[in-house]
């Protein structure tokens, strides 16, 4: 039996989202003897088809209407479920942006169908049924939830996969053509008066290497160190949500459950316990060193390198040697 | 007709208080239970509309268990003007399918000519935000998610301010309609009419069988995802230990790998 994944390719401003397209390739690896199939929806396909090109889709459904240019829950929710209806995939995933966490469920509640949502790790199992994994318990613990329909169904956290481009080039195109009666009904429940799109800031946590503050620098003043370093080497400033709670750094660069996944090549945590809320939003680091005083603290058994000293002198001798 | 207004609230633990047992999962006796803090910003924008709008009604609703009653009484104290809980042994265990399927059916039998639902965004004890979105599917009505502020409200229609991380927008939206309130810092403290009126006021507690609700669809049985395992993350890394005479060799070496970082793919 073929088996086949599923995956909602969302757009912004006519470009890809970056979620949709880890997701892709992690579905390009992992599941194997899938055929991994991708939906746009859209008002226009041909301004967007060149960045599909080696994105690892076998196949490309695209629900192309004019009405359908601006997001609209209750509309994309129709169209998407009879896509499913038809082409019953055993897969479905999407990414869990904002419009994905309201999409997401309203087509699980169509078609009767379980969803699990956030997941930070997804995998097959022999029978090709969906193992997907996310923290639970306030992030103490991660489950592994299956579900008893299908298509299987989850949303992704942005970052939990790496974005990968594949050297076949073979994406076969298909025109899906909805029934769209119900279409004026759901635009004319609501309308959209006015968006003002936030500054969009730059994506830090796609540097490649990342310095990352935790309570352990003892000070708003000492934490300044670590934008400095990051300055000096050009990498990105992080911080615990510890750090972040006593507002030494703000939220936007939280690293953790509750803050953002990275996945650098080299992750430097200064003055970080490690508690399994931090770690989870770097487990797909490449590298990770450690500066701790206490050798026992958890992030030092977890580190690639361990490095036992107190962090504010030794940020503070690269501030020196760097500067020089 | 009076404008009439569904909160779905629901009991969470104090998160302020959270502890954890040995295992590693949440310590739920002695911990004290709160109205979910973004329902709270739902009932606040419910009052709000109460004071535009001549005639309104609000009705608070959740599903759980009969000690729940105490958090349909607290929002009545805060404002709302009676409770129902949706009580069964059959709803234990539901998931975001199930628990949706549960709260349309109460909508169906009881009020199906509500004006607005108003809900929090998420609630603060791990869900992920998708009953609300789960719901207006099965009423087939319009949602708005996230909302912060409303800004204009007639019988008919009602514009709302929604922001994400991306972007501020107004909406206008026809009733009936789903709005989802994404405000976890409100504050509504009752005032001592407020106290008599949730002693006085009877909380009506509905089984599976007074909404109508076909128990295959609910619960743990009605609930199509299901834990297979829970488990502690594994680390897998080879962790070395490195020990340093002083601070200029851990320079060194840290400005090492920085360096080799940005000249390899891996370091
Ligand atoms: C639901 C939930 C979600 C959460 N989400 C997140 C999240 O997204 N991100 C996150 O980070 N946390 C999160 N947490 C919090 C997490 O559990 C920890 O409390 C937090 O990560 C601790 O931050 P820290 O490592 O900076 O502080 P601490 O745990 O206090 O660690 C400080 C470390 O610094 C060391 N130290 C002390 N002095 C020095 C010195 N001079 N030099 C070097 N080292 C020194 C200490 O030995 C210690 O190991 C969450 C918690 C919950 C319950």
């Amino acid at each position: 039996m073929k088996f086949n994944t599923l995956v909602y390719i969302e757009t912004n401003n006519n470009t890809i989202e970056k979620v949709s397209k880890e997701i892709i390739a992690h579905a390009r690896q992992c599941f194997k003897d899938n055929e991994i199939c991708g939906v746009v929806v859209t008002d226009e396909i041909t301004t967007i088809l060149e960045q599909f090109k080696n994105a690892g889709l076998d196949k490309l459904f695209v629900i192309q209407n004019p009405l359908l240019k601006k997001f609209n829950v209750s509309a994309y929710c129709d169209v998407l479920s009879q896509l499913i209806n038809d082409i019953k995939p055993s897969v479905f995933l999407m990414g869990a942006t904002a419009n994905g966490r309201e999409l997401a469920p309203r087509i699980a509640s169509k078609l009767e169908i379980g969803l699990t949502a956030d997941c930070t790790d997804l995998q097959l199992d022999e029978n090709s049924n969906l193992l997907a994994t996310r923290p639970t318990y306030g992030g103490k613990m991660m489950a592994t939830i299956i579900s008893k329909t299908t298509p299987n169904f989850a949303t992704v956290r942005q970052g939990a996969f790496k974005h990968k481009q594949f050297d076949v080039n073979n994406t076969e195109v298909c025109f899906y053509t909805p029934e769209m009666s119900c279409l004026n009904l759901f635009l004319s429940q609501l309308e959209v008066l006015k968006t003002e799109i936030k500054e969009p800031k730059e994506d830090w946590t796609e540097s490649e290497i990342i310095v990352a503050g935790g309570l352990g620098l003892k000070s708003k003043e000492n934490f300044g160190l670590i934008y400095k370093f990051s300055d000096l080497i050009g990498a990105k400033p992080a911080a615990s949500r510890a750090a972040v709670e006593l507002g030494w750094a703000s939220h936007d660069i939280q690293v953790g459950q509750t803050g953002k996944s990275v996945a650098p090549k080299l992750y430097i945590a200064l003055g970080i316990s490690g508690a399994l809320q931090h770690i989870s939003g770097i487990n797909n680091a490449q590298k990770i060193v450690a500066i701790n005083t206490d050798n026992n603290a958890p992030i030092m058994n977890i580190a690639d390198f361990a490095i036992q000293s107190d962090a504010v002198d030794v940020l503070n001798n690269l501030i020196n040697k760097l500067s020089n | 007709m009076s404008f009439k207004i569904i909160v779905f609230i629901k009991q969470v633990p104090d998160t302020d208080d959270i502890r954890w047992t040995e295992q590693n999962t949440i310590q739920r006796e002695g911990l004290e239970s709160v109205i979910n803090p973004y329902d709270i910003g739902a009932i606040q924008l419910a009052k709000k509309i109460r004071l535009l709008l001549e005639d309104c009604k609000i009705t608070a609703v959740t599903m759980g268990p009969l000690q729940a009653k105490a958090a349909l009484k607290e929002a009545i104290a805060m404002g709302c003007d009676n409770g129902y809980l949706l009580c069964d042994k059959k709803f234990a265990g539901s998931d975001t399918l199930a628990t949706a399927y549960v709260l349309s059916q109460f909508i169906k039998t009881e009020a199906n000519d509500f004006d607005l639902i108003l809900s929090g965004y998420q609630a603060v004890d791990g869900d992920t935000a998708q009953t609300p979105s789960s719901l207006a599917q099965k009423l087939n009505i319009a949602q708005i998610t996230s909302v912060k502020e409303l800004i204009e409200i007639n019988k008919e229609y009602s514009l709302w301010q929604k922001e994400t991380p991306e972007v501020t927008q107004n909406i206008k939206i026809y009733h009936p309609a789903l709005i989802s309130v994404n405000i976890n810092n409100a504050e509504i403290l009752p005032d001592i009419n407020g106290y008599i009126k949730a002693q006085t006021t009877d909380i009506t507690v509905l089984s599976a069988a007074d909404i109508e609700a076909d128990i295959t669809k609910t619960g743990f049985a009605g609930s199509p995802t299901q834990v297979k395992k829970a488990f502690r993350p594994e680390i897998t890394r080879a962790t070395e230990r490195l020990s340093f005479e002083n601070n200029g060799q851990i320079s060194d070496y840290i400005i090492k790998l920085i360096n080799k970082c940005k000249e390899q793919d891996e370091v």
